[in-house]
């Protein structure tokens, strides 16, 4: 039960409390950039659960097995951000051959995940919060669950924005800014939730 | 084009902040003060040089098709460097910027310039180019945290610079101050520029 | 295929190369970050308990070592140990001065990245005065009926203190306590 109840936390704090977007600032770039329209934003969203969930998976397993016991911690960040690149285009291959229609579907975000700092944040982050290896997972897991659910709600915004009469200098990236800044005010009322 | 303009070019013109918008993550979540936007302006800037630098060296003797990696471990190495000794010599910096050192790497703006500048170009426009649009990123920093450290504690670089009866707008440092700032900040450059 | 070894080669010394450099700079800041660490920790030590001379190490709580103070005549002051527990969006690790009669002498937060402008607040000294005099019982905060007055839209991180304080004092009193018996 006590099991039951750490992943819950996990997972709120991680959707809600402390979303990798609105709080954290991870992944703005994705997030302004690829939430113009409400599918391409579901693509990238799905295509980020899933490279998160891998990436803090594997990150874990090389910072435990290979750079602890050898006292090379010092190379955590080229050896993650290799990891992550690497994976990413593994995903890619191995989507292309097997899965013809999801690669059709994630294809073209797959490439733009490696430079995505919440992939690289999230990894850094649970060796940071000495989370265990299961932790990792689901941290990962959950965090790329955050970064969808805003992603898919900016892009919802946006989609209507385009025929709202914004001043022409606003138009655009500014907008989007201030939109997003609403939407941090109202995921700072998540805050009060304490499990 | 002229040195001094390539210099100068990533000032205003080419701002990579407020233009270009790359590097948002870092650029909204250090800028609570100034110190702080200082802090992470210097040390993406020398991470910015000497990748710079670096890569107008070895561009030949990289093969085309291993580009990418070999830049992303160039740029992870320099990180790397400054993390060591940020943390070495100014520890409360360090603290402060937290896991936003090791997420230079992914700094979409070191990789864009090794990619889109320093891959053509002599290492004498490389070193200006970098040192320009690292400065040009510093600027950017300062400004958003200048802004953000008035609004939210009346203070600038931790000195009172508004009257005592001043009540500070929290907000402005909490997370939606940053995008709220930043919104209407790239709403003004957009202004200037269709005027 | 031959075209792929020497891709993988260059990418392999350039590997090495960034490697090496990066363990010879890791071998000068090592010490150097260890030795501010270890700094730190004794300046927070002497802010919590200015009038100690010497620590000697009683135990170990938190992965932190726990101290035993003492004046220059050998009497003993008091008790250091850091408390650490999850606030609001970091972990807070605070430095605490126990005086013999193990109420609090002074706290120190050594350790934070709360919300800046309201967590973050809780490193102001006025704050951390809050927590003088307290005994185990009284560590509690305004909102649950305490009299430790909350950081301005910061009580979580305020609560995250006095419990992970709370918890540290009911953790070690035995362990002191036995220890007192054997010295005397």
């Amino acid at each position: 039960m006590e099991f039951v109840g750490k992943i819950f936390t996990l997972a709120v704090t991680a959707i809600f409390v402390q979303n990798f977007v609105l709080s954290r600032f991870l992944g703005l770039c994705p997030y302004i950039g690829v939430s113009k329209k409400l599918d391409s934003a579901l693509g990238m969203g799905m295509a980020v659960i899933f490279v998160m969930t891998m990436a803090s998976t594997f990150t874990w397993l090389i910072q435990t097995y290979l750079l602890i016991p050898l006292d090379l911690k010092y190379l955590q960040t080229i050896a993650f951000i290799l990891t992550i690149a690497s994976l990413v285009q593994l995903v890619e291959m191995i989507i292309q051959k097997t899965a013809p229609a999801l690669y059709k579907a994630l294809g073209v975000f797959l490439p733009l995940i490696t430079t995505n700092c919440a992939v690289l944040g999230v990894a850094i982050l649970n060796i940071n919060e000495e989370f265990n290896f299961i932790e990792s997972v689901l941290n990962g897991f959950f965090a790329g669950l955050g970064f969808t659910l805003v992603l898919l709600l900016m892009a919802g915004i946006r989609e209507r924005l385009d025929k709202a009469d914004v001043p022409k200098s606003m138009k655009g990236m500014p907008i989007a800014m201030v939109v997003a800044g609403c939407m941090a005010l109202a995921f700072l009322g998540f805050s009060g939730l304490k499990i | 084009m002229k040195l001094t303009q390539e210099f100068t070019k990533g000032f205003i013109k080419e701002n990579p902040v407020f233009v270009m918008a790359l590097g948002l993550c870092p650029t909204l979540a250090v800028t609570t003060s100034v110190e702080n936007a200082i802090g992470m302006g210097l040390a993406a800037t020398f991470v910015l040089l000497f990748s710079n630098i670096f890569i107008s060296l070895i561009k030949k003797i990289i093969p085309d098709k291993i580009r990418i990696p070999s830049y992303i471990v160039v740029i992870a190495s320099f990180v790397t460097i400054v993390d060591m000794v940020m943390n070495a010599y100014f520890p409360a910096i360090h603290k402060n910027l937290g896991l936003f050192i090791p997420l230079i790497v992914v700094n979409c703006i070191i990789l864009g310039r090794a990619e889109a500048f320093a891959n053509k170009n002599t290492v004498i426009r490389s070193i200006v180019d970098g040192l320009g649009m690292g400065l040009g990123f510093t600027l950017a920093l300062i400004v958003i945290g200048g802004i953000r450290e008035i609004l939210g504690v009346g203070q600038f670089l931790g000195h009172n610079v508004l009257p005592v009866s001043y009540k500070p707008v929290i907000v402005a440092i909490l997370a939606p101050g940053a995008f709220l700032v930043m919104g209407v900040l790239m709403g003004l450059m957009n202004m200037k520029k269709t005027k | 295929m031959k075209y792929f070894l020497k891709l993988g080669l260059i990418l392999l010394i350039i590997s090495v190369v960034a490697s090496g450099i990066l363990a010879y700079i890791n071998s000068i800041t090592k010490p150097l970050i260890e030795e501010n660490e270890r700094r730190e920790k004794e300046e927070a030590r002497m802010d919590v308990l200015p009038e100690a001379v010497t620590f000697d190490s009683l135990t170990v709580f938190n992965k932190e070592t726990v101290y035993t103070a003492k004046d220059d005549s050998g009497n003993i002051v008091g008790y250091t140990f850091i408390a650490c527990k999850y606030g609001y969006s970091s972990n807070v690790k605070t430095m605490v001065g126990l005086k013999p009669d193990l109420s609090i002498n002074n706290v120190k937060i050594i350790s934070q990245s709360e919300t800046p402008g309201l967590g973050a607040n809780c490193i102001k000294p006025e704050f951390q005065a809050e927590f003088a005099d307290k005994t185990e019982n009284e560590l509690k905060v305004d909102k649950d009926g305490g009299d430790i007055i909350s950081l301005t839209g910061a009580t979580i991180t305020t609560r995250t203190i006095a419990n992970s304080i709370k918890e540290g004092l009911n953790e070690l009193k035995n362990i002191i306590l036995t220890e007192e018996e054997v010295t005397e």
